[in-house]
């Protein structure tokens, strides 16, 4: 023990270390308050959603009222979705900049609806985020590097090395005893911030802990890449250099190679293909006879096809009809594009298992449900809450039930958990 | 061979020995290489995706059939943004942007499918591109490459017998600097050949491609002034490495994401969900053209009435439905225009805060200069978005016309079964109607958006190279 705090004393004393320490520390309590500003403002513009809804639908409702036309209800109500970030957030945005955390839907086809975005600016998302994800897995190696490349090269270009090695608890338990204090140093300074704010935004313990051993298996690589390069008894700066230049390759070079690599072997059919089949379905609808339509509609909607046939004037539920197997005539489209995206999200992982830097990204962006994934999730979500909203406009449409003010009262709404 | 020349060729010597180094720059030039291929497959691939899509989307609307306007107005068009021949070099923000759009009449809808929405996450890492690799990663071996120049020679008094012997401080400092100069322009030299190769394209501006090789110059030449500089300070060779990667980690890596993300707090921008619901209000207050008896729809039938000199809207020679729909067409659209520019202002906003940490970090600089010039900046996506707004307002303005003009007032209101017929107008009006054509910036516009940051890159250099004349008259001095 004795031994340990002489140790810290002598690093104490160290004017490149401290000031690294003290550095990395600000900068994870700066990044923790960004992400958590950044959160904040997020659940606000989804807590100020009703307020702006309620005055939509009111005047949507006024005009309704005196109609009582379902259609017209069904064709102009928009409905507010969600994406709540999760309390991990926080930690690594990751895709909620450019995917929307707030969409709203019609009960029209829903394929021309799901890829909207929100606003954003593009060049503050190219830059990307200062989040602690980012200040573990691009920043934290570097000061790795500054406290850990001249270890015992130092001593030895000062000329202690042969004398420290031929003392009692010397040698390698010395350099030991000096690494893990580094460590322990380095991985406070991130933990500790981290585990404040997470118990700030009301992180359970588990995800905390998770975390706190993310971030030491990460430094850990850094360390052992450190001790790696030392055995080499190369000098100082020579080991400084290599690590840096390891850094370049392991953090910047490599992952964008891989992301070139992946594109080009697991291809994506465009989106752009699923809009253009979609609206070229839905249209044709104005052109070919309307009981055709409905005979295809009744086919997958058994339930509704008792409903009264179609009169001489405009229906919607002919409208929503078409658009609904608009919908599903591409199915096919939508399933292989999702697929698409799954697979590339899975060959990012498989470059995780091989890249730590890019391994403890996407990890981080998992358990903050901010990847890919969290955002198929939601179109999900999305579309469930959209088959309710069909359903219910639907019983009123092929019923020919009158949609007064009190039915928009009893809507659906969206529930941001299921 | 004069004194420079001697120091010149002593460092590439030393450089040369330098096996990691050597292996290092090898690399570089290979990553070069493969980001001026991948970048330009990339360019070519998505220009030619994009173009296909477009005709596609180009001849299916002129193939549809007799139709009311009002049915091609929800019909509507879809639209590919494309993409400049420099965004082989730097594609900027278009991976971060929707390329396509639907445009149809009474509703703005939102650029979609972006690549950074379709590509794998790997995408947020960083794009290889010549522009990434001239930002980023080149000014990184430079520093491997120099930050021992003068150090290494104060560490081993080398410096001090060489100023003793008479040799001019100015002297050394210059044959260092050309030496790392020199390894500058190889490390370049790739990425500007694919640039060159860029150039030869028929559909690039000259004016952008010299502002860009002008401001990659200037910034590799910043950073060798600046390795020189900081080696010719600190004493020992490890200290200016460190010191140096600290510089380059700050400026390239944490300040452009500080200034964003001080950015994005300080600037809101509002989200569509707000806008929308406030456009929805503003028109309420104009007028609901859906209530009869609403003052500023029923102001508006009477002027129309007035001009005819008719009482009744069957009387007029034209379809009122139609001229309804274009003047509702005018309201939304100019509430549209006044949302985007709000929106586009604080977006402007946000950059010009950016901009400003230019000050403090001249990888920030170069990046804006780099984008602008390439026109694949936020501007260049602000063309792409205001173009499709015009051209969504006169197509949805033509149909509306036409059913003003060639659908009877008689014939839109009537039900019986033939109704549908009559109502329609022919398809050949579909192929009259001129496709959405992109008109790309030129030249000169493109280098004036660029010609502040590249400003800012310069007088970087200039700071630099008066800071390295002030420390060059104390070299050697101190102990």
């Amino acid at each position: 023990m004795n031994l340990w705090a002489h140790e810290f004393r002598l690093l104490m004393r160290q004017r490149l270390p401290m000031a690294a320490l003290a550095l990395l520390t600000i900068l994870t309590v700066a990044s923790l308050a960004l992400g958590i500003a950044e959160v904040s403002r997020q659940r606000d513009a989804i807590s100020a959603i009703p307020a702006a809804q309620s005055q939509d639908i009111a005047a949507v409702a006024d005009y309704i009222d005196s109609t009582k036309d379902a259609g017209s209800a069904a064709y102009y109500s928009y409905h507010p979705t969600w994406d709540s970030p999760s309390p991990l957030a926080f930690a690594a945005l990751g895709m909620r900049d450019v995917s929307p955390y707030i969409l709203r839907v019609r009960a029209l086809g829903l394929e021309a609806q799901i890829y909207d975005g929100d606003t954003f600016n593009p060049e503050l998302a190219l830059t990307g985020h200062l989040d602690f994800a980012f200040v573990l897995v691009f920043l934290a190696p570097l000061f790795v590097i500054a406290l850990f490349h001249d270890i015992v090269s130092g001593e030895r270009e000062a000329g202690r090395q042969r004398m420290l090695e031929a003392l009692p608890h010397g040698g390698t338990a010395l350099w030991q005893r000096r690494g893990a204090l580094r460590l322990i140093l380095l991985w406070a300074g991130l933990a500790l911030p981290f585990v404040v704010a997470a118990g700030l935004e009301g992180v359970s313990v588990g995800p905390i802990l998770a975390i706190g051993a993310l971030i030491a298996a990460y430094l850990l690589f850094w360390v052992g890449l450190a001790a790696l390069v030392s055995r080499f008894r190369r000098s100082s700066v020579a080991n400084a250099a290599i690590l840096a230049a390891a850094w370049l390759l392991l953090v910047l070079v490599l992952p964008t190679l891989a992301n070139v690599a992946i594109n080009a072997t697991v291809p994506v059919h465009q989106g752009a293909e699923i809009a253009l089949a979609h609206r070229e379905e839905v249209n044709r609808a104005w052109d070919i006879p309307r009981e055709d339509t409905m005979r295809r509609f009744y086919a997958h909607h058994p339930e509704w096809s008792g409903s009264a046939p179609l009169g001489p004037d405009f229906h919607y539920k002919w409208y929503l009809a078409f658009h609904q197997n608009g919908d599903e005539s591409v199915a096919p489209q939508v399933h292989a594009y999702r697929a698409g995206l799954e697979s590339r999200e899975a060959a990012a992982r498989t470059v995780g298992i091989l890249l730590p830097s890019v391994g403890a990204q996407m990890l981080l962006t998992q358990m903050a449900n901010t990847d890919l994934s969290a955002q198929l999730r939601y179109q999900d979500r999305i579309r469930a809450f959209h088959k309710r909203l069909r359903t219910f406009y639907y019983g009123y449409l092929f019923n020919d039930l009158p949609f007064g003010r009190k039915d928009f009262d009893r809507v659906p709404e969206f529930d941001s958990r299921t | 061979m004069s004194v420079v020349t001697l120091v010149a060729r002593d460092e590439l010597r030393m450089m040369v020995r330098n096996r990691v180094a050597m292996i290092g720059l090898a690399l570089l030039m290979l990553l070069t290489l493969t980001a001026v291929l991948s970048a330009w497959m990339y360019q070519r691939g998505v220009s030619e995706l994009r173009a296909r899509h477009a005709h596609a989307a180009e001849s299916t609307f002129d193939a549809q059939p007799d139709r009311h306007p009002h049915r091609m107005v929800h019909y509507g068009s879809f639209i590919f943004r494309p993409l400049g021949p420099l965004a082989a070099f730097d594609p900027g923000v278009d991976a971060f942007t929707g390329s396509s759009m639907f445009l149809e009449g009474h509703r703005q809808n939102t650029a979609n499918f972006g690549d950074v929405r379709q590509s794998s996450p790997l995408i947020r890492f960083g794009q290889l591109t010549p522009a990434f690799i001239l930002q980023a990663v080149a000014p990184l071996l430079l520093v491997f490459l120099g930050y021992g120049s003068l150090a290494r020679e104060t560490e081993r008094g080398t410096l001090r017998m060489l100023i003793l012997q008479g040799v001019a401080r100015g002297k050394i400092v210059t044959g260092k600097l050309l030496a790392l100069g020199l390894v500058a322009l190889i490390a370049g030299m790739p990425a500007m050949i694919g640039l060159a190769a860029i150039a030869v394209r028929q559909d690039t501006p000259a004016l952008p491609v010299l502002t860009i090789a002008a401001g990659y110059a200037a910034y590799l030449a910043l950073w060798a002034v600046l390795i020189v500089l900081i080696s010719a300070w600190v004493r020992r060779s490890r200290d200016a490495l460190l010191v140096l990667v600290a510089i380059w980690a700050v400026s390239t890596i944490l300040l452009p994401r500080a200034a964003a993300g001080l950015a994005d707090a300080e600037i809101p921008l509002a989200n569509r969900l707000q806008t929308d619901v406030a456009i929805g209000r503003d028109l309420r207050a104009i007028g609901d053209s859906h209530n009869p008896d609403d003052p500023h729809f029923a102001a508006f039938k009477r002027s129309v009435l007035d001009r005819y000199g008719v009482s009744r809207i069957e009387d007029l020679p034209i379809n009122y439905k139609g001229v309804v729909a274009l003047e509702g067409e005018r309201l939304t659209s100019s509430l549209f225009d006044h949302y985007a520019a709000k929106s586009f202002a604080a977006q402007a906003r946000q950059n010009a805060m950016v901009d400003l940490a230019g000050l403090l970090s001249p990888a920030i600089a170069l990046r804006a200069m780099s984008m602008a010039a390439a026109g694949t900046d936020l501007d260049g996506h602000r063309r792409f978005l205001e173009q499709a707004e015009a051209y969504r307002y006169a197509l949805v303005q033509r149909l509306n016309s036409m059913q003003a003009q060639d659908v009877s007032y008689l014939d839109d209101m009537a039900t019986d079964p033939g109704a549908d017929r009559r109502k329609r107008v022919s398809a050949a009006n579909w192929q009259e109607i001129p496709d959405f054509r992109f008109a790309a910036p030129d030249g000169a516009t493109l280098t004036a958006a660029a010609l502040p940051s590249l400003i800012m890159v310069l007088a970087w250099l200039a700071v630099a190279l008066a800071m390295l004349a002030l420390v060059t008259r104390k070299l050697g001095l101190r102990r």
